[in-house]
């Protein structure tokens, strides 16, 4: 496959508000690419592997930035680069998770250009795909990772179906542990969906990594009070520090009242498809207390159920050390 | 000034790890095809039927006589309901109707398969084979409007033979198509070569594709006026005497089993 360092021909839109975005959305359908910072989508384009005919770049919207605070938490911009989110007080004073996450996303550069939509609806890094092989994420009948021969260090140990390949997202697993809501937006009006639900697997959507639909756009991302000031941890095991993407990662919320545990998500990337939730060591922490004893107790709870490929079974003892690492005292 | 002729192919192709151009499978672009020639087809022959004299309706009261058993109704009803979770569950997916349709999908296979092999036994040895077989003589009623069949007329034997083909066609294929994906009995495998499976998905679009189409007229026939009794005999089992004799002939099918 060719790389080249100039762009394809493509049409660039740079509407400066949302109701032409959406209009645009509308018209070009699969044919349009919603553009962000841009970090994921300049690698597609010169390597001519997704032919876009029409690029809407949502920068110009002022409306799509920022981190807003509403009735029941705040609000962020889909166009909100990295960079701010880390550097914003209230997400920092009150959803450190999200900041914490936000800045282990690849590089300064990248976080300073790099958006929160884009960040959360960033396609597939299984190089198969990327390469632009004619794999089940592409379109095609197999999937190259998941064979003997099969490179598949990084790829999913949970809830594959055909494609192997998982969610990159840094920030996603910390909205899913944060409960948060997608806005997203149509011509036909806006749409809700629960983070949990925003991310597919391929057992659902085997070409798709979000239920985005042709012509709708994420505009914000709302994030509850439930968890606010919680007890926070986020760890992300990547090969080397900066820019790289998670071999596993865990972000985890909890409430905890005089070192009891009470409700908690934690929520771990870099192991399947989407955000996966480990709902067993959630219910298992409930009523105990934060210590070394309840790390070893729920530890093993972390790699339950997991199918390793064939050079992957050592996200197995990562997991359960990264559930152990947030939960001890 | 050339004139551009928009063509449905009807496979589509992709490049293998090297680079090499093989089948993918059948082009879905013919789904709107196998959908609008039916019942384009369906509304041709409406107006037709509805154009034409009235034929006196045989009465559906009197002496009963059996058509169908129960244990061949149910395989009927079994199958049809396999059938239609396999077409929601392999086609809604394509045209953009998505939910996790693979176990769905595969479990339906299954017990599609269990039927037909079911049946096949059943056919092959407790039931008149030849009933269901189309032989040279069957072709008199192509030409001759007022030869009656003996149970089954040429139009349902030939439905049955393209029904039996192609569900035949899509279990074989699926088959192996199921021994890529993980199931509670083993690990998916990637033992296929890129072209094979490619002919595999290729011959599993094709035959459901074919289906499709069938399945439309196969319920249009079922739901017609003249041919209700016959829906009526796949329930309920059974035809009456004057609905025998009207559609019948009594040399070549003669139940003996009156309900």
């Amino acid at each position: 496959m060719a790389s080249y360092d100039v762009m394809p021909d493509v049409q660039l839109y740079q509407p400066a508000e949302m109701d032409d975005a959406l209009e645009l959305a509308d018209r070009f359908g699969r044919d349009g690419w919603i553009l962000g910072g841009g970090q994921d989508t300049y690698g597609w384009l010169k390597d001519r592997a997704k032919h876009p005919k029409a690029m809407i770049d949502l920068n110009g919207i002022e409306a799509l930035r920022g981190v807003r605070k509403s009735d029941d938490g705040i609000e962020i911009g889909a166009v909100t680069t990295l960079r701010e989110i880390i550097r914003n007080e209230t997400v920092n004073a009150e959803y450190e998770l999200l900041a914490l996450a936000a800045g282990r996303v690849a590089s300064p550069q990248i976080r300073n250009v790099g958006t929160l939509g884009g960040n959360l609806s960033q396609d597939a890094r299984c190089w198969y795909y990327r390469r632009g092989l004619a794999c089940y994420r592409a379109g095609g009948n197999i999937c190259y990772a998941d064979s003997p021969q099969g490179m598949n260090r990084e790829h999913a140990v949970f809830g594959a179906s055909r494609c192997v390949a998982v969610s990159p997202s840094d920030t996603a697993i910390a909205m899913v542990a944060l409960d948060a809501t997608m806005v997203v937006q149509s011509v036909d009006g806006e749409r809700l969906v629960p983070a949990e639900r925003f991310f597919v697997g391929p057992a659902t959507h085997i070409t798709k990594m979000t239920s985005m639909r042709p012509g709708e756009i994420l505009t914000a991302v709302r994030i509850p009070s439930t968890w606010a000031g919680a007890r926070f941890y986020f760890e992300k095991v990547a090969d080397r520090d900066v820019w790289d993407f998670a071999l596993v990662s865990i972000a985890a919320a909890m409430q905890v009242d005089n070192g009891t545990i009470g409700d908690s998500r934690i929520v771990c990337g870099g192991v399947a498809c989407t955000p996966h939730r480990l709902r067993d060591a959630e219910k298992a922490l409930a009523g105990k207390s934060l210590s070394d004893e309840t790390a070893e107790f729920v530890a093993p709870l972390a790699s339950r159920g997991a199918k390793p490929l064939n050079y992957n079974h050592f996200k197995l003892p990562l997991l359960e050390s990264l559930l152990r690492r947030a939960v001890r005292g | 000034m050339p004139c551009e002729v928009s063509v449905v192919e009807i496979a589509t192709y992709k490049n293998d790890v090297w680079g090499r151009e093989v089948l993918l499978g059948v082009s879905w672009e013919l789904l709107w095809l196998v959908i609008v020639v039916p019942f384009v087809f369906i509304a041709l022959h409406a107006i037709f039927q509805a154009s034409r004299r009235k034929k006196e309706k045989p009465s559906s009261g009197g002496e009963r006589v059996r058509r169908h058993d129960g244990v061949d109704r149910l395989f009927h009803w079994v199958m049809a309901a396999s059938v239609f979770v396999l077409l929601i569950t392999g086609v809604f997916p394509i045209i953009g109707i998505n939910f996790s349709w693979l176990t769905i999908h595969w479990v339906a296979g299954i017990v599609l398969t269990l039927a037909v092999v079911f049946h096949i036994v059943r056919s092959l040895f407790w039931q008149d084979l030849k009933s269901m077989w189309i032989a040279p003589s069957d072709l008199r009623e192509l030409s001759d409007t007022t030869r009656k069949p003996g149970k089954y007329s040429l139009a349902q034997k030939g439905m049955h033979a393209t029904v039996a083909i192609l569900t035949l066609m899509v279990i074989i294929s699926g088959l192996i198509l199921f021994a890529m994906i993980d199931t509670p009995w083993w690990d998916r495998s990637n033992a296929l070569t890129e072209a094979t499976l490619g002919m595999m998905f290729f011959l599993h679009g094709v035959a459901t594709l074919a289906l499709i189409a069938l399945i439309c007229l196969h319920i249009y026939f079922g739901l017609r006026p003249e041919k209700l009794f016959y829906t009526r005999s796949m329930i309920s089992g059974w035809i009456s005497r004057d609905e025998l004799a009207a559609n019948h002939d009594p040399k070549r099918w003669a139940p003996d089993k009156s309900v």
